[in-house]
C-alpha cells in the first residue's frame, strides 16, 4: 500500500482522477463556481512556471506576477485590436520568454536574496509601465471587454465553454511543464539548484540553463495571463501588483517547491481556501497565516513534502512491525528446535 | 608524443597572496600523478587554474596540445577532462542513478535533443555498468543524500568517469573515508587506469594511497614545486620530509 502510494501508477491515478474530477464538474456547479475553478487552474499555471524557475532550477524570482501581467495585457491589448485569440496567446508567451530570458541575466552574477530585489525591482518597473503608460496600457482604467476566443466554430464566451477551454489550456500547459521536467533539462535544472558549482565541472551549461529555467517560467506566466485576460474580461494593473508574484510565490512554497503537483495544492489553498473558509468571515487571514507559519514550521517542504514524510513514517513504521514479527515468530521457534535437537 | 595535460608556468594571485608560483608540469597518456603538500601549500587552487574554476594571474594549461587556459569549466569538460571535488560533491535530492546520468547527459546531443529526446539520454545501460563497477547496485534508486559518506565518496568517484573522460583530476578522493572503502576506491582506479588507459592527476594527503596508486608524484610546497619523482624517491627526499615535518 505504501510503495503505491509513491509510485507513478499512484501519481498518473491521481492525475486522471483530477482531470476526470474536473470535466464533471461544470454539470454540478454554477457559474460563479466555475469562474473559481477556472481562476484556480489559472493560478496554478502561473504557479508551475514559478516552480519551474524557483523550485527545479532554485532561481528566485518574485516577478511571475509581473509575466502574468504582461501576458494578460498582452492578450487583451490584441484581441481588443482584433487580432485572432491564438495568435494572441502564442505573442504573450514569446513576449515573456524573451523578458524572462533577459531577467535571467542578472542571475548569472548574484543569487538568492539579492537576484529576489532585482526580480522585485522588475514587478515594481513593469506594475509602473501599466499604471502610467496611459497610451498603451489604458493607465489605471485598465482594460474591459476582452472578448473570449472563438476556436474552429467553438464559442467559449459562454462561462462553460470558457471553464471547458481553460482545462484544455491548463492541461496542454501542464503537459509540457511535466515534459520539461522529465526530460534531461529537469535533471540539469535540479543539478542548478543543488549544485552548481560541481553541474558545471559536468559539462552542464549553468549559464545557458539558468536563462532558459527563467525564460521558460515566465513564458508559462504569460501563458497564464493570455488565460487570465478573457476569463476575467476586466483587469486593471492592480490585478498585477507585487502582492500577485508573493501569492504566487506563496502557492509554490506551501504547495511543495520542486514538486509537480505542489503549484496546483498550493494555488487551491490560495483560490478556493478563501471561499471555503468564509463561514470564517473577517478570521479567515488570520487562520491562514497561522496554518503557513505552522507548516513552514513543521514542513518547510510544503503539503506535497508533508504528506511524503506522512507516507515514509508509515512505512518505517511497516518496516518495524513485520521486522518485530519475524523476532517473535524465530523467537516461538527456537524452543521447537531445540526440542527437535533434544530428542 | 604529446602529454595529456601540459601545465606552464601557472601564477596565481589573490591581493598580495601568491597561492601558486610559477608552477609546471606535464602528465602522459595512462600515467597517475600524485600532487601532494601540506595544508596550504596551493595543490586546490592549481587545480582550480587548471580546471576553469579560476583564472590562472599568469601561466598556460594545455590538454592535448590545446591551449585550454580560461575554458569554462563545462567546455573542458566537454573536451573529456573531469574531476572530483575536495568535498563531497553530489547532488542529495537526485536517485544514485540519476546522479550518474546527469553526469553524462551533456555529452550527449545537443540541447534541442535533451528536451525531446528520451529521459535518461540513453545513459540508463552506461549508469547501470557504473553502479556495479563502483559496487553501488543496492543503493542505485537511493537518493544520494541518504547514502553513507564513503558510498557518496565512491559516487562522486563514478560520476567523473561517466563520461569517459581522458583526463581525471580527483581532489583528495580518500578524504573522510574509511579503510575498507578506501582499498575498494583505490583497487577501482587502479582498474579504470588499466582498461581505459585513463590519465588521472591525484591530490592526496593519505601518503600510503597515494604512494600505492601514482606512477609519479610532485610536491608543493609555499605554491612552488619543491621536488618531482616516483614514490620511493619523494619518500626519501629531504625537502619533502622538512616542508612536511618542518625541520
Amino acid at each position: 500500500m505504501m510503495d503505491f502510494l509513491t509510485s507513478r501508477a499512484f501519481k498518473g491515478t491521481v492525475f486522471v482522477l483530477l482531470v476526470a474530477g474536473l470535466i464533471i464538474l461544470p454539470f454540478f456547479l454554477r457559474p460563479f463556481g466555475l469562474l473559481l475553478v477556472a481562476m484556480w487552474m489559472v493560478h496554478a499555471v502561473a504557479a508551475l512556471g514559478l516552480n519551474l524557475t524557483l523550485g527545479y532550477a532554485g532561481q528566485i524570482s518574485m516577478a511571475q506576477g509581473a509575466f502574468v501581467g504582461i501576458g494578460a495585457y498582452c492578450t487583451g491589448l490584441m484581441t481588443l485590436a482584433g487580432v485572432p485569440y491564438p495568435v494572441a496567446f502564442l505573442c504573450s508567451g514569446a513576449l515573456c520568454f524573451a523578458i524572462g530570458w533577459i531577467l535571467g541575466y542578472p542571475a548569472l552574477r548574484v543569487q538568492h536574496h539579492y537576484l529576489a530585489f532585482v526580480t522585485l525591482a522588475f514587478s515594481t518597473l513593469v506594475f509602473l509601465v501599466m499604471r502610467n503608460e496611459e497610451w498603451l496600457t489604458n493607465g489605471i482604467y485598465g482594460l474591459t471587454d476582452i472578448p473570449r476566443p472563438i476556436l474552429f466554430g467553438w464559442n467559449t464566451g459562454k462561462a462553460k465553454d470558457f471553464y471547458f477551454f481553460t482545462l484544455l489550456m491548463t492541461s496542454i500547459l501542464a503537459f509540457c511543464v511535466w515534459w520539461i521536467i522529465r526530460s534531461p533539462w529537469g535533471r540539469a535544472f535540479v543539478a542548478l539548484r543543488e549544485n552548481p558549482v560541481r553541474a558545471l565541472s559536468l559539462g552542464v551549461d549553468t549559464r545557458r540553463y539558468t536563462l532558459m529555467a527563467f525564460a521558460m517560467g515566465s513564458s508559462i506566466g504569460g501563458f497564464a495571463g493570455a488565460l487570465y485576460a478573457p476569463l476575467v474580461q476586466f483587469f486593471e494593473p492592480n490585478s498585477f501588483s507585487l502582492t500577485l508574484s508573493l501569492k504566487l510565490l506563496l502557492m509554490v512554497i506551501v504547495g511543495g517547491a520542486g514538486t509537480f503537483f505542489g503549484p496546483f495544492i498550493g494555488a487551491a489553498t490560495e483560490v478556493l481556501l478563501p471561499e471555503w473558509l468564509r463561514i470564517a468571515q473577517g478570521y479567515y487571514l488570520i487562520i491562514y497565516a497561522m496554518l503557513v507559519m505552522v507548516l513552514m514550521m513543521f514542513c518547510p517542504t510544503g503539503i506535497i513534502g508533508l504528506g511524503e514524510r506522512l507516507i515514509s513514517h508509515l512505512r518505517q513504521k511497516k518496516i518495524s512491525s513485520e521486522r518485530s514479527a519475524q523476532a517473535q515468530v524465530m523467537g516461538a521457534d527456537k524452543p521447537g528446535q531445540k526440542e527437535g535437537a533434544g530428542q | 608524443m604529446t602529454p595529456v595535460l601540459q601545465v606552464t608556468n601557472i601564477r596565481k594571485q589573490f591581493g598580495g597572496l601568491t597561492a601558486v608560483d610559477g608552477v609546471s608540469f606535464s602528465v602522459n597518456e595512462g600515467e597517475i600523478l600524485g600532487i601532494i603538500g601540506p595544508n596550504g601549500s596551493g595543490k586546490s587552487t592549481l587545480f582550480n587554474c587548471v580546471l576553469g574554476q579560476l583564472q590562472p594571474t599568469e601561466g598556460e594549461v594545455r590538454v592535448d596540445g590545446q591551449p585550454v587556459t580560461g575554458l569554462r569549466p563545462c567546455d573542458l569538460n566537454r573536451l573529456g577532462v573531469s574531476r572530483t571535488f575536495q568535498l563531497l560533491q553530489v547532488f542529495p535530492q537526485l536517485s544514485v542513478r540519476d546522479n550518474l546520468i546527469l553526469a553524462g547527459q551533456e555529452h550527449k546531443g545537443s540541447m534541442g535533443t535533451r528536451l525531446f529526446g528520451a529521459r535518461d539520454a540513453g545513459l540508463t545501460g552506461d549508469a547501470n555498468r557504473m553502479i556495479e563497477f563502483f559496487r553501488l547496485s543496492h543503493v542505485a534508486d537511493e537518493k544520494a543524500g541518504g547514502l553513507s559518506y564513503g558510498q557518496q565518496k565512491l559516487l562522486d568517484a563514478a560520476m567523473a568517469f561517466m563520461a569517459g573522460p581522458r583526463l581525471v583530476l580527483l581532489d583528495e578522493p580518500a578524504g573522510g573515508v574509511n579503510l575498507t572503502m578506501l582499498g575498494h576506491l583505490r583497487e577501482r582506479l587502479k582498474a579504470i587506469n588499466a582498461e581505459q588507459n585513463a590519465t588521472f592527476v591525484v591530490i592526496e594527503h593519505n601518503m600510503e594511497f597515494v604512494m600505492a596508486l601514482c606512477d609519479r608524484i610532485i610536491v608543493l610546497a609555499e605554491g612552488k614545486v619543491i621536488a618531482e619523482g616516483t614514490p620511493d624517491a619523494i619518500r626519501s627526499n629531504p625537502e619533502v620530509i622538512e616542508a612536511y615535518l618542518g625541520h
